[in-house]
């Protein structure tokens, strides 16, 4: 095609090692509070992601969930340097983003693209589509004028879309089809990574599924590595190989899609697993849910410690343990693949809590607190009455010494 | 009409009505729509935004309003109330009668004693419907003093009492702020508090939680449960969630371009999704709690353009299961077992669907259609026999097939049974 031209320009890449594409180290973006209107004085921050690492395979895709606020968006605008860095490492393909500044970020910025959230508000309403998806080529100086008519009406075909209908304009498309223009669009400069904001939630329910099946399609047709930002679990595990869950600038989980919904570690994650409503009221009656008292507090005023002490259920349980408040957990390998930052995640591994968000058919009955607890003394024995994964999952956080195994896993093949 | 022969056993929990109580039952339901129709007047032309829908709802009952956005659900609700934006919105047909008033022939002032008082109405963002520039005080004072006669003091107390109530901590305090300060979920707090002030009968929730974070709505949802099951509030809950609608309602409508398409209890809904809108709503959302990566079957097209009357079944565009009927022949709301006595309330309501060609319960499980050979009716003027004859449109084709027409390349996802569709009608 008309852009192998640029696939030959970047087949000399430094071939990754192990098949990473990306890694983000210690990534931390912090806004500036001021104060004062002449004379701006710096008096805090708000930091949207503090202290962030993750790395993501080639092919791979990894799910970054959380509520709002909690830096997600934050961090996927950072990685395509939309947000300049406070301090940390965004190495692509064995470059070093976070330091790199214009025709040499432009140049790396061509295999990275991002698909966002709102398809009202991300297509230019003045440009017709062929001129919003011709644009990407245009700007890298891709092709000549044929070429890229032809590129235009291959993409309006990839995504699901008639290629005669790139003389239209946006607000003659409905919001599932302006989404595929902006899939199209992302998908112009044939990039490696696409990073993907909430890409659907501002779909109808019976178009969502539409753009998740092109997405799934459209990854294995050009080889491409998602980085899925979202707010809904569900759609997340979905899609996803493996989910970092975010809160408050910090990652506290992260574990293959099915470990973090079979066996969630942090009782952050349980919290938000049993938040969610399932459309099934059989399902439903047999779920408890773990309400979390208050809002998210301020990034600009973290509290000390864990950051999620303020609202966390099994704090309270263990009787308010004063090493929530003073130290700040580490992300820590505690089974294969299966990271968590939690000073007691060994207590949610088979609590009741647990089984409960996770609508799993518990072995103990799902009577009270006092059941609950008795539970979860005997983790090991009433792990026979989970799933298979379960049993595996429960060795590992007995032995977490020999679980050393890097957050960088393969996903689960 | 392929009826089941049998229906599966109620699951779920036990409808919570008998538990509740009502001060004075009244002789019939509290609500009554009948053949309600809404048109809006546009410069493009008249929207048919509702057209002819009619239900019931018990005092203390919980009915789920269900579908997409543009269905009709909130200009529904926005007609009981008499909220229609004006002079574009109208109820240009039907009847709305709430506790024995004929609501659409009720004058302005006398709406305006009943809103608030009798029914009360939360909606999708607090911000806007909280006055910024008031106190939260002024607010719900106002509204208390409005309808009560009762001193400013007494107002005042009786909003610190419901403040602490929804569960917001120092309410005396909190009295004083305004809804700037509060966060989403403690503002949406707020407004359940000023709707429940006066004890309505009735309390129609737009959309209540979209807005909020799920740990939030997960407080929310359980707050709105707590005390309308406390208070035997009726609850109409509008979403387009079937999370929320499974956990909260006892009844559930679903709605689609203006129509009521299928109508059952909770329990029963869930078990037999019978229509094929509802069907396709469950399979289009990946649900938590799926055993294995199940893939998504997604519902083709688009809503269509409600800005033209309908004619025929308004989902048979996007239908899998389609006859040529449903292109001509829109089909009433009927009982799922023919013959079935209609039930319109409580925990035996009937379970009603508007479908010519319903799929079976096990089509239903699989999300398409299983009937050998079975391919959905073309639209009437597109010729596309011969093509489908010498493609693979077995359900099995994964690949998207586009076709070739007259009116440019037809695409057809197979995943949803294989159906070439007509060239989507929102394209214009």
């Amino acid at each position: 095609m008309t852009v192998e031209a640029s696939s030959a320009a970047t087949a000399s890449r430094p071939s990754a090692t192990d098949g990473e594409l990306l890694r983000v180290d210690e990534l931390k973006v912090w806004f500036p509070i001021t104060e004062g209107i002449v004379i701006e004085r710096h008096i805090g921050d708000v930091r949207a992601v503090d202290d962030v690492s993750f790395a993501l395979r080639r092919g791979e895709t990894l799910g970054l969930v959380g509520e709002s606020g909690c830096g997600k968006s934050t961090t996927g605008r950072a990685i395509i340097r939309l947000y300049r860095p406070t301090s940390g490492r965004i190495v692509f393909d064995g470059v070093d983003l976070s330091s790199l500044e214009g025709s040499a970020l432009r140049r790396m910025r061509r295999r990275m693209q991002m698909i966002f959230q709102d398809p009202y508000a991300s297509l230019n309403p003045r440009m017709n589509v062929s001129g919003i998806i011709r644009e990407p080529l245009e700007i890298h100086g891709i092709g000549n004028g044929a070429e890229r008519r032809e590129r235009v009406r291959e993409l309006l075909a990839t995504v699901g879309l008639n290629p005669d209908f790139g003389e239209r304009y946006p607000h003659e498309f409905s919001g599932g089809q302006r989404q595929r223009i902006g899939v199209a669009r992302a998908l112009a400069l044939n990039p490696d990574l696409i990073v993907a904001d909430e890409p659907i939630s501002a779909l109808d329910v019976s178009i969502q599924a539409q753009i998740i099946n092109l997405l799934e399609k459209l990854q294995g047709q050009f080889d491409l590595t998602y980085l899925f930002i979202a707010h809904d679990l569900s759609v997340v595990r979905h899609i996803s190989d493996r989910i970092a869950v975010m809160y408050l600038g910090r990652i506290v989980e992260l574990a293959s899609s099915r470990d973090l919904n079979s066996v969630p570690l942090h009782p952050y994650t349980v919290a938000l697993l049993s938040a969610i409503p399932v459309p099934d009221p059989v399902v439903e009656s047999r779920r408890r849910r773990i309400i979390l008292r208050g809002d998210v507090p301020s990034p600009a005023n973290p509290p000390s410690g864990c950051r999620f002490h303020t609202r966390c259920w099994l704090r309270e349980r263990l009787g308010n343990p004063e090493r929530c408040t003073t130290e700040d957990p580490p992300l820590r390998p505690l089974a294969s693949g299966h990271e968590v930052a939690c000073h007691f995640a060994e207590d949610v591994a088979d609590s009741i809590e647990q089984r409960q968000a996770t609508g799993r058919p518990a072995s103990a009955s799902r009577a009270g607190a006092g059941a609950g607890s008795a539970a979860a003394a005997s983790a090991g024995g009433s792990a026979a009455g989970g799933s298979a994964a379960v049993g595996g999952s429960a060795a590992g956080v007995s032995a977490p010494a020999q679980a050393s195994t890097p957050g960088t896993a393969a996903p689960g093949a | 009409m392929t009826a089941p022969a049998m229906r599966p056993e109620r699951a779920g929990r036990t409808a919570p009505m008998a538990r509740r109580t009502h001060g004075i039952a009244p002789a019939g339901p509290l609500l009554k729509v009948e053949d309600l129709v809404v048109r809006f007047s546009t410069h493009e032309g008249t929207v048919h935004a509702v057209n002819g829908i009619s239900f019931e709802l018990e005092s203390g009952e919980t009915l789920g309003l269900v579908g997409e956005s543009g269905c009709g659900k909130s200009v529904t609700n926005l007609a009981i109330m008499r909220l229609l934006p004006k002079p574009a919105g109208r109820i240009a047909g039907g009847r709305v009668e709430f506790d024995g008033l004929d609501l659409v022939r009720l004058s302005e002032n006398e709406m305006r004693d009943l809103r608030g008082k009798e029914v009360a109405m939360i909606f999708q963002d607090p911000m806007t419907s909280l006055n910024p520039v008031l106190t939260i005080e002024e607010q719900m004072v106002e509204t208390i003093r409005a309808h009560r006669k009762v001193t400013r003091a007494e107002a005042r107390a009786r909003s610190i009492e419901l403040l602490g109530m929804v569960g917001i901590p120092k309410p005396e305090t909190r009295l004083r702020s305004h809804p700037h300060q509060f966060s989403g979920g403690m503002r949406q707090r707020v407004m359940i508090a000023m709707a429940l002030s006066l004890e309505p009968k009735l309390m129609i929730a737009d959309e209540p939680t979209t807005a909020l974070d799920v740990t939030i709505q997960a407080q929310v949802l359980e707050l709105l449960r707590d005390l309308t099951d406390r208070l035997g509030t009726a609850v109409i809950l509008i979403t387009h969630d079937l999370g929320v609608v499974a956990g909260m309602t006892q009844r559930i409508n679903v709605m689609y371009a203006g129509f009521i398409v299928e109508t059952a209890t909770t329990a029963d809904l869930f078990a037999q999704p019978s229509h094929p809108y509802t069907v396709g709503l469950l399979h289009s959302i990946p649900r938590l709690d799926a055993e294995r990566h199940e893939p998504l079957i997604p519902i083709e097209g688009a809503p269509p353009d409600q800005r033209r009357s309908p004619t025929g079944c308004p989902f048979a565009p996007r239908c899998a299961w389609r006859l040529p009927v449903c292109w001509t022949d829109n089909p009433p709301l009927s009982p799922i077992v023919a013959g079935t006595r209609v039930v319109l309330t409580g925990p035996d309501t009937t379970h009603r669907i508007a479908c010519h060609n319903p799929p079976t319960p096990e089509e239903a499980t699989a999300g398409m259609p299983l009937r050998p050979g079975f391919i959905a009716a073309p639209p009437p003027g597109v010729v596309v026999d011969e093509l489908a004859a010498t493609l693979d449109l077995s359900p099995a084709a994964a690949e998207e097939v586009v076709i070739m027409t007259d009116e440019g390349p037809v695409s057809t996802a197979a995943s949803a049974g294989g159906l070439p569709l007509p060239p989507e009608d929102d394209q214009r």
